[in-house]
């Protein structure tokens, strides 16, 4: 009402805009001087946290700043929310660091926030500061701990904690700690002591234990121990079965066993074996490697400052740029004024088996196919 | 371990200050400008460490890039699955260090180690930081090529410079590896070095440890081992079961049968509250079994098939079958073994090349060939595949058995399907072949190996020998003439005279200068050869060309640009005629 | 005409503005003789004030003068013009396109009352005809936001411009966008795509849309052929040769250029020398320069420096920068220093200011070792003023072009850039050790 009786504006469009997250036609409102209201903040930095674009995030926090809303704790938690989301920590802590009351709210999301965006340290380091403004950290609070933990391989530390949530504040963890902690091990890599958390829990583990312990599997590729959670998490909850899962495929040799005699005799059967044919095909197959040819440098300058001048001549900036612009195996299409030169050509050749792309070079004569290590010129050109 | 978070995090920034990134404890301390940390600038050398990228950096496309590599993996294509993985680093997606790890551990799987190994060295190369789990798989690796130096170079390299702890899966991998080659003093000292870095005693390491002490007839150390454990865990009795078969092989090495028997009862006995699990109670199954009790451990072996409750509760796993196999062989009862054998199926145990080999050997070295042999036509059935230890072993058994076709067979299988026998074992088999008067077999076997097998002189003598034994001195000619074309190096003058004096006896001796003027007089044909087709190639055209441009039929300069701006130009002079004529319709419309 | 013209003033047949425009077009298409006849056609037309008082004449004295390179005279038309239509704008804009004056030309079209295609096509056209590529796609994009409907000229000039910078992205939408539209099935716009795509290195779709046209034309047929050479496609390039022969068509100069290119780059000297033959005494083709310096090549490529050399000096016209490029660079592959020495001398006579041969002889020299050499001729090079021309690189990504010089850190990428390339040449460089033991 006080938006629309000043710019004459009805406040419901822009309210549509917002809850339709249609950030960008917002700010554009905004720019034309229609205010915003809390439910539209709140809706704005909902919006901007999903879509993590970090540029319309500051437009509506300064509107924000600039608002009668500035000083209402929940909305500025929801910045802090914001920011995190948007994966701009630095922000977040802007923000923190000018509030003039903060609750506990503000603190888990400032530590989670550290945590999901791979800075458990700063998380850590900061409930450490939080003990000192004399808050008694919750259950909720030692779950972000334990997040941070997982974000920064802090595995000793991870289990110091959830010992002094009960040992120090009186709190019994519940299941979502042990997961936490489970956690702790998982994300870090540590997945046969993980799996022996598991077994070791004062209870029987539930399914939510060996997924989690399933997914840690999958991010550090152990085949065989996702297969084992995934077997116990059916068992447990036969929702959970994946229809047309791909077999693993039998693993070459069980280096999990080997309480075994006769091992050692395998080797005396190959060695000293030297065949022919194989040493003659890995020659024959053995890839061309590039040995910078300076003749092509007329600057008379020591050989490798000339090393140096071909590695940056404008065709391989271009294919260098090229590459970190564009997914895997596309190719690249490169357009030269002059003629490419004899050295760029080699190297070219052999990028483009390096790089398992098709780099195609059009000169001010021709085009160059390049592909597999070879080049459509046959190195004539 | 620490008493406190500090104590714990003062270890683990001590290892992360190593690469200048500024510890969050001490930005705090001006807190008015809060500083994000920012990774130090890349270092200039490749191999030094960076920090790894968390598990939070698995998102977005690169997640899709992990799945998509996952799903390689599964389909087994590993070569592809390490190629994609290498050309999205040459992208706009850089693969985490998770989908490198992945790879590598499938490569590791399938005994794919120099692709592990290249594919290790491009991401170090890459700049992609290692994490523990890129130490694990790298660890493993090198203990199961018997490299214990480089494991052991890789273990400090971790210690020294990782940005990260290892974890305790590392010091078992590394002192497995350890204990598995002879070398239990530095097992143990690696063990006392984990312990002082804070690490829980591991009741895993400590049995690997006693499995050495026990091979190494050192009961008085397994001993020492299991009082260590205890004092140092400061309970009365250790709950993980995995201590215990070896502390019965203690008893068993000092002849105190009653002690292990009592250890046995008290860990399985009625109400034990042991953690058992398929590796502890194969431990105790060995034990028994290789002492004299080989009926407990059956009773044992089959309560343990009773507990089994896959995947929930695992008490038997392949070792488990070849504990019991092994057992029945010893007790001469080789049907049952091979019964008990082919039976792992039940429990979903699958058996190994290695496992096959075990028990072939076993039915071979007792006069069981037949045996052994039904056993080898059931490996295809399995999925398995016989390596080059199952087929020797049949072969020599069979050549034992003066089963010389059959010898024969496996060692022609076992080259067909790409296996590479070395040429000690070539040669037994060539040297029975000759000895039975089958010369032409034997030949037909050299000819199948020299094109693929590094011969020494003996082995191109005695063919030779035996050819000409009977009287086959065209086929000796034949075989000089292959060598001087294929490998001239293994003609040595004391070969050449070999053959020389062969050959002498039948008035030939002169076939070898023969051929050795003959192979020259072809190279120099060839080379004449080639340079003639050249030059006529060229007098053909030249002529043509002369001709062409003598006969100056063309009139004068024509002025027309470069070649590839033609086709261009005359296009775009139509379109400017096109503008025109647009306008000038418009024109007339107007 | 002119002569027609006179006969008509001398009778006294008093001239209409079609007479006036016939003449001017005349004029304007032959600007040598056309700048002397000019002027007084159009002082006649003056005295008889047909110049102001006719639309048609006065647009077509600004053409004129426009082509003659008079462009004040055409503006001074075009300011007393008494009424103009959009075609006399158009045709002043064309003029100042023309001529390389953008920024009046575009001063112009910003005060013309109402633009149509034609305005907006003049434009882009003259951009392109300039090698002003990039300002073309920009004028083209403002077409699009000034929501003007572009026709099948627009589109013909558009890739052209799109051809010679290489951005395939925007190519293939310009492709689809063509087929949405009536003129789909131009003949001249297919081959504008067909040589688009060529020059963008995507042979696949050019052939493409080669084998779905409607109908070929000697251009099409052309492009193709020329295409699929300069790809290093010899043997499609020749079968399309062949193809085109069947199909009834004439081969001209272009389709043996682009056989004969197709011949250089997989060394069939042959075959090359073949066509060459054939196309002078069967089809009687006078050969061009270009098709001289495919055979040079050819030689040049199969070693048989001698036989090119001969060429050269056979030619019956004067051999330009191309056909020299070959030969040096052949006498670079082999290192032979005296025939290159020759060569330059013989440049030196005809050709004085080639600096791209200094730069190749340089090279020469620098190959065999010969630092001395190079040196003199760098110094030269200095002498002579001339700079050696730098080297610059174009890739698209996301329809936008990046460029790149040699040693550029301008990029604002720069820092991840030089990171991988630092990668790459390692890798390229490292050759794999046998890891024999873990096998």
């Amino acid at each position: 009402d006080q938006a629309a009786s000043t710019v004459g504006t009805p406040v419901v469009d822009l309210f549509g805009l917002c809850s339709e997250g249609k950030v960008k036609e917002a700010i554009e409102q905004m720019d034309q001087g229609v205010l915003a209201d809390a439910e539209c903040f709140s809706l704005l930095f909902q919006a901007c946290g999903n879509s993590k674009k970090c540029e319309e995030a500051k437009k509506v926090h300064d509107y924000f700043l600039r608002s009668v809303h500035r000083g209402d704790l929940e909305l500025t938690n929801k910045v802090l929310d914001m920011y995190s989301k948007c994966g701009s920590m630095t922000d977040a802590r802007r923000v923190f660091d000018h509030m003039v009351d903060r609750n506990m709210d503000s603190w888990h999301l400032m530590i989670n926030g550290y945590a999901v965006n791979g800075l458990g340290d700063d998380g850590l380091a900061l409930f450490e500061q939080m003990k000192t403004t004399g808050l008694t950290p919750n259950g909720e609070t030692f779950l972000t701990v334990l997040e941070a933990c997982a974000n920064a391989d802090a595995i000793e530390e991870g289990f110091v904690y959830f010992d002094s949530m009960k040992t120090n504040y009186g709190i019994s963890p519940g299941i979502e700690h042990y997961v936490g902690l489970l956690g702790v091990l998982g994300k870090s890599g540590h997945l046969a002591e993980a799996q022996g958390y598991i077994e070791s829990l004062p209870f029987e583990p539930t399914a939510v234990f060996w997924e989690a312990l399933m997914n840690y599997a999958r991010i550090h590729g152990d085949i065989e121990l996702e297969d084992h959670a995934e077997e116990l998490l059916v068992s447990l909850d036969p929702s959970k079965a994946v229809k047309n899962k791909i077999p693993t495929p039998p693993p070459k040799k069980h280096s999990r066993l080997n309480m075994l005699v006769g091992r050692n005799r395998i080797l005396e059967f190959r060695n000293p074996t030297f065949y022919k044919d194989e040493e003659k095909i890995m020659a024959a197959n053995k890839p061309q490697a590039y040995v910078p040819d300076t003749r092509y440098v007329l600057h008379d300058i020591d050989q490798e400052a000339k090393e140096q001048a071909l590695l940056y001549h404008s065709e391989r900036l271009a294919i260098a740029y090229g590459l970190i612009s564009t997914p895997a195996r596309q190719t690249l299409r490169i357009i030269k004024n002059l003629r490419v030169c004899g050295d760029c050509h080699n190297a070219i050749k052999i990028m483009s088996r390096v790089v398992g792309r098709e780099l195609i070079v059009r000169d001010n004569k021709r085009f160059h196919h390049f592909k597999d290590g070879k080049c459509s010129c046959n190195d004539y050109w | 371990s620490f008493a406190t978070p500090e104590e714990a995090a003062a270890e683990r920034r001590k290892r992360k200050r190593r690469l200048r990134i500024e510890p969050p404890l001490s930005a705090l301390r001006h807190q008015q400008q809060h500083q994000q940390p920012r990774p130090a600038p890349a270092p200039q050398n490749p191999t030094a460490p960076k920090l790894p990228e968390s598990a939070s950096a698995l998102s977005g496309t690169r997640l899709n890039l992990h799945n998509n590599i996952l799903k390689l993996i599964r389909e087994n294509d590993l070569e592809e699955a390490a190629l994609f993985t290498r050309h999205s680093v040459y992208s706009n997606c850089r693969p985490t260090i998770h989908t490198c790890n992945a790879v590598m551990s499938a490569q590791l799987r399938q005994g794919k180690f120099a692709e592990l190994l290249t594919l290790h060295r491009f991401i170090t190369q890459a700049g992609i930081a290692a994490n523990v789990v890129t130490y694990n798989i790298l660890l493993t690796l090198y203990v199961d090529c018997r490299k214990l130096d480089l494991a052991l170079e890789q273990y400090r390299q971790l210690v020294n410079d990782a940005p990260f702890n290892p974890s305790p899966t590392t010091y078992r991998i590394l002192i497995k590896g350890l204990v598995d080659n002879q070398q239990v003093e530095k097992a143990i000292e690696i063990k006392n070095e984990m312990e002082t870095k804070g690490f829980k005693p591991d009741p895993t390491i400590y049995s690997y440890l006693m499995v050495g002490q026990v091979k190494n007839s050192n009961a008085d150390s397994v001993f020492e081992l299991y009082e260590e454990l205890k004092q140092k865990l400061g309970a009365d009795e250790i709950l993980d079961g995995v201590i215990y078969g070896n502390l019965m092989k203690g008893y068993f090495l000092k002849g105190m049968e009653a002690e292990a028997m009592e250890v046995y009862s008290k860990v399985l006995g009625e109400d034990s509250t042991m953690k058992m699990n398929a590796v502890s109670y194969n431990y105790v199954l060995e034990a028994l079994s290789k002492n004299g009790k080989f009926d407990e451990a059956l009773k044992l072996f089959e309560r343990m098939k009773n507990e089994h409750d896959h995947p929930r509760k695992l008490c038997v796993n392949l070792g488990s079958y070849i504990v019991i196999a092994d057992g029945y062989c010893a007790e001469k009862r080789f049907d049952e073994a091979v019964e008990v054998f082919n039976s792992m199926g039940e429990k979903r145990c699958n058996p190994d090349t290695l496992s096959y080999n075990v028990l072939i050997d076993h039915l071979c070295s007792n006069n069981k060939l037949a045996e052994a042999e039904e056993l080898y036509n059931g490996m295809a059935d399995k999925n398995v595949n016989p390596d080059e230890y199952t087929f020797v072993t049949l072969m020599d058994t069979c050549l034992k058995e003066n089963r010389l076709d059959a010898a024969a067979h496996y060692f022609g299988t076992m080259v067909q399907l790409k296996r590479r026998p070395n040429l000690a074992v070539y040669n037994r088999l060539v040297e029975a072949l000759v000895k039975a008067g089958e010369v032409d077999e034997a030949k037909s076997f050299f000819d199948l190996m020299v094109p693929k097998l590094r011969m020494n002189e003996d082995a191109y003598k005695f063919i030779m020998n035996a050819l000409s034994g009977i009287g086959k001195h065209d086929e000796v000619v034949k075989i000089v003439d292959g060598i001087l074309r294929e490998d001239p190096g293994d003609f040595t003058e004391e070969l050449e005279e070999f053959v020389r004096e062969l050959l002498r006896k039948e008035g030939m001796e002169d076939e070898v200068t023969n051929l050795k003027l003959q192979l020259e007089k072809e190279k120099a044909d060839a080379a004449a050869k080639a340079a003639e087709e050249a030059e006529e190639a060229k007098a053909s055209t030249s002529i043509a060309m002369a001709d062409l441009l003598s006969s100056k039929s063309f009139g004068k300069k024509p002025d027309v640009e470069e070649l590839s701006a033609e086709g261009k130009e005359e296009d775009s002079v139509s379109t400017a005629s096109e503008v025109e004529n647009v306008m000038s319709k418009d024109a007339a419309e107007k | 005409a002119i002569l027609q013209f006179n006969r008509m003033r001398t009778s006294e047949v008093e001239p209409n503005h079609i007479t006036f425009i016939t003449l001017l077009s005349g004029c304007a298409h032959h600007p040598s003789q056309g700048s002397s006849l000019g002027p007084s056609i159009h002082g006649y037309a003056r005295k008889i004030r047909l110049d102001v008082a006719n639309v048609k004449v006065g647009t077509a004295l600004i053409d004129m003068y426009s082509k003659i390179g008079e462009i004040g005279s055409a503006r001074l038309i075009f300011d007393h013009m008494g009424a103009r239509n959009k075609v006399s704008w158009n045709t002043m804009i064309n003029g100042y396109m023309r001529n390389g004056r953008f920024g009046d030309a575009v001063k112009l079209f910003d005060k013309m009352p109402e633009r149509d295609a034609v305005s907006w096509t003049v434009l882009i056209d003259g951009f392109v005809k300039k090698g002003k590529f990039e300002e073309a796609l920009g004028w083209f994009q403002e077409m699009q936001l000034a929501g003007a409907d572009p026709d099948f000229v627009t589109i013909v000039s558009v890739l052209s411009a799109v051809a010679n910078i290489g951005t395939l992205g925007l190519g293939l939408w310009l492709h689809r966008f063509v087929s949405k539209r009536e003129f789909r099935d131009n003949i001249r716009v297919h081959n504008s795509l067909i040589d688009m795509y060529c020059r963008c290195g995507c042979v696949e779709f050019a052939r493409q849309v080669f084998d779905t046209m409607p109908e070929q034309s000697l251009v099409s047929w052309n492009s193709i052929i020329v295409g699929l050479a300069c790809n290093a496609y010899a043997e499609e390039a020749l079968r399309y040769f062949h193809l085109m022969q069947k199909s009834g068509f004439d081969l001209d100069g272009v389709s043996f250029t682009g056989a004969l290119t197709a011949c250089s780059h997989t060394g069939l000297v042959e075959e090359g020398l073949k066509l060459f033959a054939a196309m002078t005494r069967v089809h009687k083709i006078k050969p061009r320069i270009e098709h001289y310096g495919c055979i040079v090549d050819l030689y040049s490529r199969a070693g048989r420096l001698r036989d090119a050399m001969r060429v050269v000096e056979g030619m019956p016209m004067k051999p330009n920068e191309v056909v020299f490029g070959s030969l040096l660079a052949a006498c670079r592959a082999s290192g032979d220093v005296d025939l290159a020495e020759t060569v330059m001398d013989y440049i030196r006579e005809t050709d004085p200011d080639g600096h791209f041969n200094y730069v190749l002889l340089s090279n020469i020299y620098a190959a065999t070792g010969s630092w001395g050499g190079a040196g003199k001729v760098r110094r030269k090079m200095k002498d002579h003023g001339l700079q050696k021309q730098p080297g610059v690189s174009l890739i698209e990504i996301n329809c936008a072009i990046h460029e790149f010089v040699a040693g550029d850190r301008s990029h604002f990428d720069s820092e991840n850039i030089h990171k991988m390339l630092q990668l790459l040449s390692h890798e390229i460089r490292y050759e794999p050790e046998l890891l024999e033991d873990f096998h």
